[in-house]
Order: structure tokens, then C-alpha cells, then sequence
């Protein structure tokens, strides 16, 4: 099959394009499509059973390294890559564990797939699983989606019932089975290392790295943890091979990708593009255009530096890359407008009380940065109190905490509130000469 | 509240529940449930006492500190009691967007009590939090475990009513975008009025 | 490993951390997260540098720079926290650069922010990392406008602790410390961001090791309560000697402020007890400055002790010695005493012609004999470990150096800073190989769960427990393995393999073994059997040493026991007391002469003719040998112990009255004999001390032995606490409460007794007080007691039947 990569025909990068079709999404909103049989009726378990009955752990492997998928949950990092880390078997239990802790603002894109096709997430267990040679699976669903976190309860125990979790899966000798955990309420449990130790039953504060997860995951044990999305891609890549999955997007960025748009925009929801398709094309085609008008929009959920509504940023192609050219990042892509009624730095001090209050609380620049002293700033500029040099100070400690923090949480509010400054400071500037913002508050809640 | 000393085991008559619990993980990681623990007792108490938490670590061979550090480290524990519905509002951005600020200073108005707070009946509580992750149909509530999204003013006002009566109402199903297989991949208001209807 | 910092290139040994690497060129950053001997973490971002490193291309050679064909580093995108960065070939380090100075500038700024600076009135004030730090690499500006974080403040984390939660700058040294070194859990943080905050919900903080926290606490958040507001730092003498707490040897440093122990903090020896010591060394100092304390010397006229000087008091002595037949006088000290006052009991015993010398607490059977001693680095990185006996009161550094090897990192080597300040190889919430350890005592001990096994067997049946495994270790018919000794035939074969497989297998045991000479001998010839070696763990400090110099009677029926029953007629006791036993009491009345030196009054210096003011532990210069043959240096701390003598300067005294200049008339002469006597130089010992030669080193010197007993109702244990001081130890008894009478409910219920009811109950003739403790782990038909001096360890006579409450425990409604 990754023969037909070299000679793939032009890449699909419009969801206007005939090609394209919606796969992982294929179920959502589709009553009942959460049970066994509704997904048996639809091919389910299949690329698994074919994985596994026909299949070495290492083509598989290949396979989904071929397809160019990259880790969905914002990092972007190459799944195949990824499994490919794990160290040679030694006897002792290796683990695959879904990252379902999906917090970062503007995000929802896993809810849908475990509320209503979880089904397809076990199947994508039970391949991920294979390919790393793990035989347990650890579900980790943030502790909010308690739907979610039925609906898997259930789907694990009809799937264990009906031979698609436990010894011998399609007497192809493999066993897997799930353990399925829920958070409590932590942002940082997004972070892998955290993620492990919360399920561990400690406080989830990130772990140091090396070692990696791979050496030492979840009990020390060797263990590789995936996003949702991601362990959905690769039921269809093995599915349907990986040049389907890579006969999507652009060199830099394969396959599709779930934008999640938010704000004042004509139809929110989420959408299955291929990569490579114009936020333009997104904002425009897909979610029907904004509803008032806009001065920005993130680009993939809050931690991602946002873009001004101009026609260079609006042109720029949903990928790495390009995304990266411009100074944010593709993030889970959860899209959020900001219009143009929004006071920015009020949107801003949203965004950094969010971080403030979902650090961990480990390290001096993000505890005593984000957590504390930001904040405190935010709120005296909108009480109208900031002088000019509340402007430079907060811009230096923005810096400080840039690349200094234990983890990528402080940067992940550090960088957006950069970016508000280059974009928007006169925002900030108008606040602080007269007191008050020159957007003034107003009602934003609808009938 | 008084809380009397002496009061008994949780887990003492739960006992397949806490084997069924302690058998989800393997031998080596019997910490795992300490989560889980936390969850059922909540559950059933909607706080966990120090009791309880002093029960959890003897359970688990901790000491009651590890237990306390773990549980007050996520937001959704609670180590007081909250009312019998326990309202979470998201007030992060893409809510923020949609009017959580007022859908907020609208509960806080019509029931009397502020974020934090639980009323003298015990049946509400309100809490503002961050993201839910119901960013494409903001804003959303959160009553016990259940969302209820795109909430605008007029299910609000029908939402509190019904739970007033006891009788919270079935969420209505809400997925953007591509899902149920409509067209538009937006259920629209005349959609939500249709469902609400039927429910 | 080639490692550039700055401007100074080194090798390095792989695996050393970046921050020790910079430390060893002679430079410096910032850090309050590190600490010796625990995992580095990163959590205070203060050590951050510019790092960067050369990198191999795909052909294996490394790139070079195009310019000047030198391989080219590569800097990584961010400042790296040094602490947990581990050197590379060709790493190159800048600390100086303008972007390092401003994050560390940045890394203040945020870590003061709400820092309460009330410098002024902190004790740690003048000590203070953070102060320090804030004043080398900070702006010393602060541009933080807002109200600081406000939490409690002076809160009484224990008697011991007090916690101010708002210095805390969350390094979690001490959280780490309770999960890392003694393994008890019982602190952590609580809350999450900017909410943190450390806190326990367990009563008192229940582990022996609290008080090392507030020796790490880079700030003033956690603080010695026996010392708080008492001096500042610069006030304090600080004398580093050696504690005579017990068999360890750890080093402390005693701060002392016009003439006053003020506090006693842990000093560093990487052989010993690295950086900790156990709460009962480090709070139990008070008593030396308590009012009873003797400060002169007494001598009786009529009815009364009247005070009267040194010289007055030799010449008393020498004139009453010399109407007795002076082979008829008795001379005992305490175990704890150091070798030079060893050496003066025996000149003057032998000035006297006497063989009726010793020293008590003394074990029935030798310490050194027979035994393939290992020191604590061995035990800290054995790899199987057999205890019989409960270490952690016994000798807590033991409990601590044996969860070393649970871990399996053997202690680093140390560098030209120091001991390296960021080991990489250990790891916060490490895996304890806790099979490796097996546990026996005849009741629950802490260290049983750290163990893979455990054992419980009853009262006495040591010698038939080792006897057992001796069975299964020589491969005989398995016939005594059974209940009557606790062990079941799988166990014993168990221990046995894993004894035998280990190639650093170590025997460790305790006061239960030690008080019977056929369990000693036993279990020595099983650790022979097994090929481990062995550890006792005598009953106080310089137990070891004492018997090495043959401070021991020339026949056994003139040891301490004899001695009192009417074997001499004239006695010089130095800090025993027997008098408190009723029966010993009226044999003491029938002495010619009676001297007794002695920190404090009490039942025996009621009875004495002279008494003569003893130093204490803490003011003496001397050496002492620890429980694994390390002779180890005591120096004395500027405490007013106004004419109080150790036993050379008692000697010297009597000396001159007796018109001969003895050896041990000081410690120089003193250490003159043990020069010729051990293959060590006291006077010039290392501050990690030495170990004695193999010439002393698990010889055997005794020959003579002890009167042991096998049975009672009651077992007086070793306690990390020295109740015989305990009274005069206001802080420890506050967070201690009374010794500690324990009991098994059902005990409790026979004898009615409640919990905290407080009870004088005569024990082998001694009137002992106790607060009553009531727990399941306390095996029915066992109540346990702590040992004193005069009552070591082991079975004892306790008469119930004449119990006397004292104080009733309140009922709770």
C-alpha cells in the first residue's frame, strides 16, 4: 500500500472537493450508533480483525507512519513515530493509554466521538495496542464528560462480552483489554506525563522527562498515549491504507482534521476538513461566515497564538506548517472568533484565567506567573486602574515565563498573551489612558 | 452541618462494589482507585468528608494527606456539601462568547446565591467553571453530570423551572457541525424547539 | 565527558548533572529545589542556563561548523534547568549570558512575589536561601502591587514543627524528603496553582524523621520549634560533633548561644547518616540545660548533700578509698561514654588494683566476636536484608540507610563542591524493592511495611527462629520450622535463597537477639551459613567501643549486676542509676563508699556519699565507636554545664588526691593509650571518622558475660527516645506524650486501663511511669515499655497486681 504514496494523485484540500468524505465523524449525532450493533452494521471491528489476523505489530506500525498522521491533541508529533519508540519486548506489561482529557478552551472534538461512536476509539485501542505489543489499554476521560464516560462504560462491556476486548481477539492469539479511569477536573492531565500520574492516583503534576514514557509510563511500565482523534485516524488508515489517509492534506500535513468552530459564526459545530484547506474556506464555507464582525480568531484553541481577521492570516493554509510560518500553532484546532465588539484584553484576561486556574501549581513561573500575579494585572487594567508601565512590566513578565516553565502550560498562556500585545495594543493602550475599554460590555447571551 | 464522628464505613456494605473498583487496576497499581473511590463516595454524598477521606487512604494503605492532596487538587471534588443540583457554569471563552457572564448573573439572580455558594434548602449550588468542552454549542451548564447546551435564555428560565419540580429534563442532543448527518451540520433553533417538543 | 562552563573546560563523569558540573568549575547559579541526597525535580526554575552541545549527523561524525571546522553546538531553543540536565559530550554551558541573568533576575522577582519578607522577624533570617539567592541574582525590586497570598501562619504542624504556610516558595524539598527518605507520606501539598500550599491531616506528623524538613526548608516555613525566636543564626556557636542519641555515630551540629543548646540540626557524613538524623537526636536536648541540672559537686554530710569543690570532693573520695580494700571497688559507666573516659576508668581501676570495671548496658554476648561486620554504606547497598528487630527505634539511621537499598542507588561520589547537589539518578516516587528485605520482630515494627516479608514470632524464640533457618540453610530436615517459631517452611527457604543469592547479603539485629547469647551466636553462625554480613545494633553510642578497649570485669560475677549485689563496697558510677530499683536501693545503703557522676539528681545520688556534676554528650570532647566500627570524633559545644567533668576529668581530680598522675587523667593522655591500643589517631580523625582496623574490628575481646533472662510479662523495648530523659525534654514529651505503656485491647480491658490513663506500675523493681497506648499491633499477653539504661531491653517482671493510676484519661462524652 505505501507504494501508492509515491504516485498519489493531487491531494484533497478542499471539503468541497467530491473526494472527500466524512469518516470519523461518519456516526456522531446518529442515535444508537454507540452500540455494538449499530457498529458491527457498519464494518466495525473490521480493520481491527485485519490488523491483527493479517498483520505483524510492526507493519502496522509502518502502515500508520506511512499515512503521515500526527498525534491529534495539539503537539502534533507522528503516531507511527511514536509507537515506533517503544523498546524491544522484555516480559513486562506495556501499556497504551488514550489521552480522553480533553480541556484545552475551544475543544470538544473527542467528546462526540466517545459519546457517540466509542466503539471506533476501542477499535483504535486494540490496533494501537497491537502495534505496540501492549495488552492493556487505559482509557482516561476528563472527568466532566460523564456521558462519555457511560457510554464507554457500556461499549467496554458489550465489546468484552462479544470477544472485541479480552483473550485471543480474532483468534489471532493477541489479548487487550481496557481499563477505563476519569479525571476529576485538571486541565494539566492533558499533558502526558500528568495524565500518568493522576491515573496513578496522585497529584497530577507533570513528570521530568526523560525518562519518556516509552521507558517509564503509567507504573513505571513502558507505555505510548495517544490522543482520541488520533487512535480514530488509525482505525480507517488501517481500514482503508495509508494512502487513502495520505491523499488528504498537504506534504507538510496529512489527512483531515476536526475544526471545532466557536464564537460569533453563522453555524458552529464540528467539521471534518482535510488539512490544507484556507481558514478562510473554514470560517467562510464551512461555519457560514461570522455573524458580527470579527478582529480574530485562534487558530486551534486558546493556547495557540491568535490570528487577526485580515486577509493574510485568513489565507493561510490549515497545516503545521503554514500555521507555524505565522506564528501560532494547529493546535486540536478548536477555532474561536473574536469579534470586533470584544474588548481584547478582556478576552485575554478570559483566556489567562483559565490557565491560572488549571496550573498545577509545580514551578515558580507558572504558579507565581500565570496563576497569580497575570491575573492580577488583567483585573487591574479592566477596573480601568493600569498605567503605561503595568503595559511593559506585564510584557516582561510574559517573557519570563516564556520557555522558562517545567512544562508547556505557562508558554501555552504566555505565548497568546504575546500575541495580544503584537496585535492588539493599542487595545490595551486605549484601556489604560481612559480607564475603561472601548468596547464596552455588553449582552452576549441569546434567546 | 454537624457532622458526627462515628459515622459508618461507606464501603462497609458496598463491598462487591469496592472489590469491583480495586479489581479495574492491576495488583501494582492499586492507587489507581483512589479516583474512583473519591467518585463513588461523591457520588452517593456529593462531598467527601474527612471521614471518608481518612476511610479511602486505609482502604488504599496511604495515609489520609496523600488522600487530601490528591482530592483537592481537581476542581470537581468537593470537600463540602453542594446542593442537591449542583449547577456548573462555563464561563471560559467561547461561552463568554455566547453570554455565560449573564447566563450566570441571571442564576445567580434567580436563585439567590453566588458562585460557591449552595442555598438554604440544599437544592441548588452554583460554581462557575472553565471549559467544559462544549465550545461549538456554548453556552452550557452542567447540572450533576448532565449538559445542557446552547442555553439560551428562554430553556434556561425552562430549565431551573423543572428542576425546581425535581424533575430535571432529558439534555437535548446537540452536536455541531457535520453531525447527524444533516446538511447544514447545524442543528438550528427551529431544530432545538422540534427536539424540546419530544422531549 | 569534556564539558565547557562559561570558561572553564572539565571532564566529568557521565551522568552528572549540568548544575553540578557548573558547581565544580567554581560557578554558581541559583537553586532552592535541589537537594543533596534527594531527586532533582526542576520545579523552581532558579538554575536555568544557556545550554548547548554538539550533535552527530547521520554518518555518525559530528557536524562542524562550517567556518571553523570545529564541531558546532547546538544551543537548545530554551533556558535549561540545570538540575535536571545531564551533561553530554562537549556540552557547553553559559551561566553569565544577559538573556540567563535576566530569567534568573525574572525567577526572583516571581518567587518573592508573595513572599511575606518578614525577615525581621523570622528565625530563619541571616540563614535563609532565599534571602541570599534574592540578594546575589535578584533586582531588589519588586514590582508586585497587589496583596499577598495569605494563609496560615506559626501553625503547629507538630510539638516539633511549627509551619508558616505563606514562606513556603513550594520547592517540596519536604515532601519529597517524607516520600523519599523515610517513606512515611505524611505531608504534602494540598490545593492546586497558585492555591498550594503544604499541610497534613495525620496528627502530629507520625514518623521519627520529621525534623529533618526544617534542616532543608530553604526558607522559614518550617522551623524547630525548641528553637524558635531563641537566637539568630550569626548568634549560634556551631559545634559539628557526633551524637550520643545512639549506636549511629550521626553527625549534628549543636548551635549553642551563651551557654544555651538552642538546637541541634543534622551535620553532614556521607558514610553515616548522610544529611539526617531521627527526632529523638535532634529534639532531645533539652533536659541538658534543665534546672535540676548539677552544676557542682555534693558531698553528704549527715543527712544531707552539701555543695562543696572538686578538690574537696577527690580529697573526700581519696580519704574514704583508702579505708577500704580498694580491690573491693566497683567502677561502671554508661555505655555511652566515650573510649578516652574508658581509659580513665581503667587506669584508676587499675591504679586501684580492682578488676571490678564495666560498662552497662552490655550485651551477654560479644559484638565484635565472630561477626563479618558490615558498615552502613554496605547496608545501603545491600541486596538482601534480613532484620530481627526493630531498627528504626533502635538505631532510626539503620531504618533510613536500609531504605537506601530498597531503592538500589548506591550514594554518590562526592565532588569538589561537595556532595553533588543534583543526583540523576534518583527519582521522585522510586520503586522499593521491598523483597529484597525481610522483617522479624515479636511485635509489628515500622520497617515491616517497607518489607516484601515479614515475620511475628512470639516472645524468646529468637535462638529457635535463626536455629530454624540454620536448618534450612545446611539443608537438614526442616523439623523446627513451625509455629512455635513464627515462620513457615516456604518463608525460611525464601530468606534462605535470598540471603544466599544475594552477593551483598546483610543480617541486621537487634536488642532481642543481643540480650540472649545463644540467639547472638546463632545468628552469626547463620550469616556465615548464608554468606551475608552481619550488623548489631547495640544498645547506645559507644557500646561498640567500650567493649573494643575492654572497659569489662576481670570475672563475671563482678559486672554491673554482681557489682551492685554485693560484689564491691565501694562504687563509682558514672550516669547509672540503679537506686530507682528498690532492691538495688538497699544494697547501695550498705556501701562504704558511693560516687556518683551525674548530669541530674536522682534515686542513686540520694543515696550517694559524693556526687560529682557529669558533662553531657554535648559537651564532652572524646570519640566514640559506632554500631559498624567507626570510630568517630565528639567535640564539645560552648554549654554551661558549670563544674560538670567527664569521667578524665573525675580521673585527674582523684588523681591528685590520690597522689598519682592516672593515664586517663585527660583526653590527650588519654588518647595517647588508645593510639597504641587501636590502629587510630583520635586526636586527627576525619570528620567521617575512621574505621578500626581489622586488628579490633570483629575480634573478640570478652570473656566474660552478662546475666541474660529469656522470660517476663512484659518486653522493655528500644525507643528512639531517650526516656531517661525525657521528663526534662518539654518539647519531645509534648509531642511524644508520656513513655509509653503499650498494650493489646485486650490487655487494656483485663487491666482496665484506658487509653491515655497514666500508670506507675513497678517493673523488675523499678517504679515505672507510663501513659497507657492501647493498639492491635501490640501482641495479647506482650505489653510493651521502653528500655532505660538501667532497664535494657528485653523480658522483664512487671507486678500489674500493684498498679497505681495516676491521672485518668478524660472520657470522651
Amino acid at each position: 500500500m505505501s507504494d501508492a504514496v509515491a504516485e498519489r494523485p493531487t491531494p484533497i484540500v478542499s471539503r468541497s472537493d467530491p473526494r472527500f468524505e466524512v469518516t470519523l465523524y461518519r456516526h456522531v449525532g446518529i442515535e444508537d450508533a454507540w452500540t455494538l450493533d449499530y457498529y458491527l452494521g457498519h464494518s466495525g471491528y473490521a480493520a481491527a480483525r485485519r490488523s491483527l489476523t493479517t498483520m505483524t505489530a510492526s507493519e502496522v506500525v509502518n502502515e500508520v507512519k506511512a499515512s503521515g498522521l500526527r498525534g491529534r491533541g495539539g503537539a502534533g508529533f507522528p503516531t507511527g513515530v511514536k509507537w515506533s519508540f517503544m523498546p524491544k519486548a522484555d516480559g513486562r506489561q506495556r501499556f497504551i493509554v488514550c489521552n480522553a482529557d480533553e480541556s484545552e478552551p475551544g475543544s470538544c472534538k473527542d467528546r462526540y466521538i466517545m459519546e457517540d461512536d466509542p466503539h471506533q476509539l476501542i477499535e483504535g485501542m486494540i490496533i494501537g495496542g497491537y502495534a505496540i505489543g501492549a495488552t492493556l489499554g487505559v482509557l482516561y476521560v476528563r472527568g466532566e464528560y460523564y456521558l462519555a464516560y457511560e457510554r464507554l462504560e457500556r461499549a467496554i462491556e458489550e465489546a468484552r462480552a462479544n470477544g472485541y476486548l479480552g483473550k485471543n481477539l480474532f483468534g489471532s492469539g493477541f489479548d487487550f483489554d481496557l481499563i477505563l479511569h476519569r479525571g476529576a477536573g485538571a486541565y494539566i492531565c492533558g499533558e502526558e506525563t500528568a495524565l500518568m500520574n493522576s491515573y496513578e492516583g496522585l497529584r497530577a503534576t507533570p513528570r521530568l522527562k526523560p525518562p519518556f514514557p516509552a521507558q517509564a509510563g503509567v507504573y513505571g511500565l513502558p507505555t505510548t498515549i495517544n490522543n482520541v482523534t488520533s487512535l480514530a485516524s488509525a482505525v480507517h488508515i488501517m481500514e482503508r491504507g495509508a494512502a487513502w489517509f495520505s491523499a488528504m492534506g498537504t506534504d507538510d500535513s496529512k489527512g483531515f482534521h476536526h475544526v471545532q468552530l466557536s464564537g460569533p459564526v453563522a453555524k458552529p459545530g464540528i467539521y471534518e476538513v482535510p488539512m490544507g484547506i484556507s481558514y478562510r474556506e473554514i470560517i467562510f464555507e464551512v461555519g457560514g461566515g461570522p455573524t458580527m464582525p470579527a478582529k480574530a480568531f485562534i487558530p486551534g484553541g486558546t493556547s495557540c497564538p491568535m490570528f487577526p481577521f485580515t486577509d493574510e492570516y485568513l489565507d493561510t493554509l490549515m497545516e503545521y506548517a503554514s500555521v507555524a510560518k505565522k506564528g501560532s500553532m494547529l493546535g486540536t484546532g478548536g477555532l474561536i472568533l473574536i469579534p470586533q465588539e470584544k474588548c481584547m484584553v478582556d478576552a485575554m484576561y478570559n483566556i489567562v484565567r483559565f490557565y491560572a486556574h488549571e496550573s498545577c501549581g509545580k514551578c515558580t513561573p507558572c504558579r507565581e506567573g500565570v496563576a497569580t500575579w497575570l491575573p492580577q494585572m488583567y483585573r487591574k487594567l479592566l477596573e480601568g486602574l493600569g498605567t503605561p508601565a503595568d503595559l511593559k512590566l506585564m510584557e516582561e513578565m510574559v517573557r519570563n515565563m516564556r520557555g522558562t516553565a517545567f512544562c508547556p502550560l505557562a508558554d501555552a498562556c504566555a505565548m497568546p498573551v504575546q500575541a495580544s500585545f503584537k496585535f492588539f495594543r493599542p487595545e490595551y493602550e486605549y484601556l489604560v489612558e481612559h480607564g475603561h475599554s472601548q468596547y464596552p460590555k455588553s449582552d452576549w447571551w441569546q434567546e | 452541618m454537624v457532622e458526627l464522628e462515628t459515622v459508618a464505613p461507606f464501603f462497609a456494605d458496598r463491598q462487591e462494589l469496592l472489590a469491583e473498583i480495586l479489581g479495574r487496576y492491576p495488583e501494582y497499581g492499586r492507587r489507581s482507585a483512589l479516583m474512583p473511590l473519591l467518585w463513588e463516595v461523591q457520588r452517593a454524598e456529593r462531598f467527601v468528608s474527612e471521614a471518608r477521606v481518612g476511610e479511602i487512604a486505609e482502604i488504599l494503605g496511604l495515609h489520609a494527606t496523600e488522600v487530601r492532596g490528591v482530592m483537592s487538587f481537581y476542581s470537581t471534588y468537593h470537600d463540602h456539601p453542594v446542593g442537591r443540583y449542583h449547577l456548573k457554569i462555563c464561563s471560559t471563552l467561547s461561552c463568554s462568547l455566547a453570554g455565560s457572564d449573564e447566563l450566570y448573573d441571571y442564576l445567580a439572580e434567580e436563585l439567590g446565591i453566588v458562585n460557591g455558594e449552595t442555598d438554604a434548602q440544599g437544592r441548588f449550588s452554583i460554581q462557575k467553571v472553565e471549559c467544559l468542552g462544549s465550545c461549538t454549542t456554548a453556552p452550557v451548564l452542567q447540572v450533576n453530570d448532565t449538559f445542557y447546551e446552547r442555553l439560551g435564555r428562554s430553556r434556561c428560565a425552562s430549565l431551573i423551572e423543572a428542576l425546581r419540580k425535581g424533575a430535571p429534563p432529558e439534555p437535548w442532543r446537540e452536536r455541531g457541525g457535520d453531525a447527524a448527518g444533516s446538511a447544514s451540520g447545524h442543528s438550528g433553533p427551529a431544530q432545538d424547539e422540534q427536539q424540546r417538543g419530544t422531549e | 565527558m569534556k564539558v565547557t562552563v562559561n570558561d572553564t573546560t572539565l571532564e566529568l563523569k557521565p551522568g552528572t548533572s549540568v548544575i553540578d558540573a557548573l558547581f565544580a568549575a567554581g560557578f554558581d547559579v541559583p537553586y532552592f529545589c535541589s537537594q543533596e541526597y534527594m531527586s532533582p525535580i526542576g520545579a523552581c526554575r532558579m538554575c536555568l542556563a544557556r545550554v548547548g552541545a554538539p550533535r552527530k549527523g547521520p554518518d555518525g561524525e559530528w557536524i562542524a561548523d562550517e567556518e571553523t571546522g570545529e564541531p558546532k553546538v547546538f544551543y537548545f531553543p530554551n533556558l535549561m534547568a540545570t538540575c535536571t540536565t545531564m551533561v553530554m559530550e562537549g556540552m557547553v554551558v553559559d551561566t553569565l549570558a544577559e538573556d540567563v541573568v535576566s530569567a534568573q533576575n525574572g525567577m526572583v522577582e516571581f518567587t518573592l512575589i508573595n513572599h511575606p519578607l518578614d525577615c525581621p522577624v523570622c528565625d530563619k533570617g541571616g540563614a535563609c536561601e532565599l534571602q541570599d539567592r534574592a540578594y546575589e541574582y535578584g533586582t531588589g525590586l519588586s514590582r508586585f502591587q497587589f496583596d499577598k497570598r495569605h494563609l496560615e501562619k506559626h501553625a503547629a504542624l507538630s510539638e516539633l514543627i511549627t509551619l508558616d504556610q505563606e514562606r513556603c516558595i513550594h520547592c517540596k524539598r519536604c515532601v519529597r524528603y517524607f516520600e523519599e527518605v523515610p517513606g512515611d507520606e505524611v505531608l504534602d501539598f494540598i490545593d492546586r496553582g497558585g492555591h498550594t500550599y503544604i499541610d497534613s491531616v495525620e496528627d502530629g506528623l507520625p514518623s521519627n524523621f520529621t525534623g529533618n524538613i526544617t534542616d532543608i526548608c530553604p526558607v522559614g516555613a518550617l522551623l524547630d520549634t525548641t528553637s524558635r525566636f531563641r537566637g539568630r543564626n550569626w548568634e549560634y556557636d556551631h559545634t559539628r560533633t557526633t551524637s550520643l542519641d545512639d549506636a549511629s555515630g550521626s553527625a549534628i551540629v549543636v548551635d549553642a548561644r551563651t551557654g544555651r543548646i538552642e538546637r541541634i540540626k543534622a551535620g553532614l557524613n556521607a558514610q553515616v547518616n548522610k544529611i539526617w538524623i531521627d527526632d529523638g537526636t535532634r529534639f532531645g536536648h533539652e533536659y541538658v540545660d534543665a534546672p535540676d541540672r548539677l552544676r557542682e559537686p555534693l558531698v553528704r554530710r549527715g543527712d544531707r548533700l552539701v555543695p562543696t569543690t572538686w578538690e574537696e570532693a577527690a580529697g573526700f573520695i581519696a580519704e574514704r578509698l583508702a579505708a577500704v580494700d580498694s580491690k573491693q571497688v566497683g567502677i561502671v559507666l554508661r555505655a555511652d561514654a566515650t573510649l578516652e573516659e574508658g581509659i580513665a576508668a581503667k587506669a584508676l581501676a587499675e591504679h586501684l588494683g580492682t578488676g571490678k570495671c564495666d560498662h552497662f548496658p552490655r550485651s551477654p554476648a560479644s559484638l565484635l566476636a565472630g561477626s563479618n561486620p558490615a558498615t552502613l554504606e554496605e547496608l545501603a547497598t545491600a541486596d538482601a536484608i534480613f532484620v530481627i528487630g526493630d531498627p528504626t527505634e533502635e538505631v532510626p539511621i539503620v531504618d533510613l540507610r536500609i531504605k537506601d537499598a530498597l531503592k538500589g542507588v548506591p550514594s554518590p561520589e562526592l565532588m569538589p563542591h561537595g556532595v553533588p547537589i543534583a543526583d540523576l539518578r534518583l527519582k521522585e516516587r522510586m520503586s522499593r524493592n521491598g523483597e529484597m528485605l525481610t522483617v522479624a520482630a515479636p511485635y509489628r515494627v515500622d520497617l515491616m511495611k517497607h518489607a516484601g516479608s515479614s515475620m511475628l514470632y512470639p516472645l524468646g524464640a529468637e535462638a529457635r527462629l535463626i536455629g530454624a533457618l540454620q536448618q534450612v540453610a545446611e539443608g537438614r530436615p526442616e523439623e523446627k520450622v513451625g509455629e512455635e517459631t513464627g515462620l513457615t517452611a516456604q518463608q525460611a527457604r525464601g530468606l534462605v535463597e535470598r540471603l544466599r543469592g544475594g552477593k551483598k547479603a546483610v543480617v541486621v539485629y537487634g536488642a532481642n537477639v543481643i540480650a540472649s547469647r545463644e540467639a547472638s551466636e546463632a545468628v552469626l553462625a547463620f550469616a556465615r551459613a548464608v554468606g551475608a554480613k552481619t550488623m548489631a545494633l547495640p544498645a547506645m553510642a559507644n557500646s561498640y567501643g567500650l567493649e573494643a578497649i575492654d572497659v569489662l570485669p576481670s570475672h563475671a560475677r563482678y559486672g554491673y549486676p554482681g557489682l551492685l549485689d554485693g560484689e564491691a563496697r565501694a562504687l563509682i558510677l558514672s550516669n547509672l542509676n540503679p537506686g530507682a530499683n528498690s532492691h538495688y536501693a538497699e544494697k547501695l545503703r550498705e556501701l562504704e563508699l558511693l560516687v556518683v557522676h551525674s548530669s541530674f539528681p536522682d534515686e542513686t545520688t540520694d543515696l550517694a556519699h559524693v556526687v560529682l556534676p557529669a558533662k553531657t554528650g554535648y559537651e564532652k570532647e572524646g570519640t566514640v565507636v559506632n554500631l559498624e566500627g567507626r570510630a568517630l570524633p565528639l567535640f564539645s559545644a560552648p554549654v554551661d554545664g558549670g563544674g560538670s567533668e567527664d569521667f578524665t576529668g573525675l580521673v585527674k581530680r582523684l588523681g591528685v588526691a590520690l597522689g598519682n598522675r592516672l593515664e586517663g587523667r585527660s583526653v590527650r593522655s588519654a588518647r595517647r593509650v588508645l593510639k597504641r591500643l587501636l590502629d587510630i589517631d583520635p586526636a586527627s580523625l576525619p570528620p567521617e571518622g575512621e574505621l578500626l582496623g581489622p586488628r579490633t574490628r570483629g575480634s573478640s575481646r570478652v570473656s566474660v558475660r552478662a546475666a541474660e533472662r529469656a522470660q517476663g510479662n512484659l518486653l522493655l523495648v528500644p525507643s528512639m527516645i531517650r526516656h531517661e530523659y525525657l521528663s526534662r525534654n518539654p518539647h519531645l514529651l509534648a509531642a511524644h506524650g508520656e513513655t509509653p505503656l503499650r498494650l493489646n485491647p485486650f490487655d487494656a480491658a483485663r487491666l482496665k486501663l484506658s487509653e491515655g490513663d497514666v500508670v506507675v506500675v513497678p517493673v523488675d523493681g523499678v517504679d515505672r511511669r507510663a501513659g497507657v497506648c492501647i493498639s492491635e499491633a501490640v501482641p495479647a499477653g506482650l505489653p510493651l515499655l521502653p528500655a532505660l539504661p538501667d532497664q535494657p531491653a528485653g523480658p522483664a517482671v512487671a507486678q500489674f497486681e500493684v498498679l497505681r493510676k495516676e491521672r485518668l484519661a478524660l472520657e470522651v462524652a
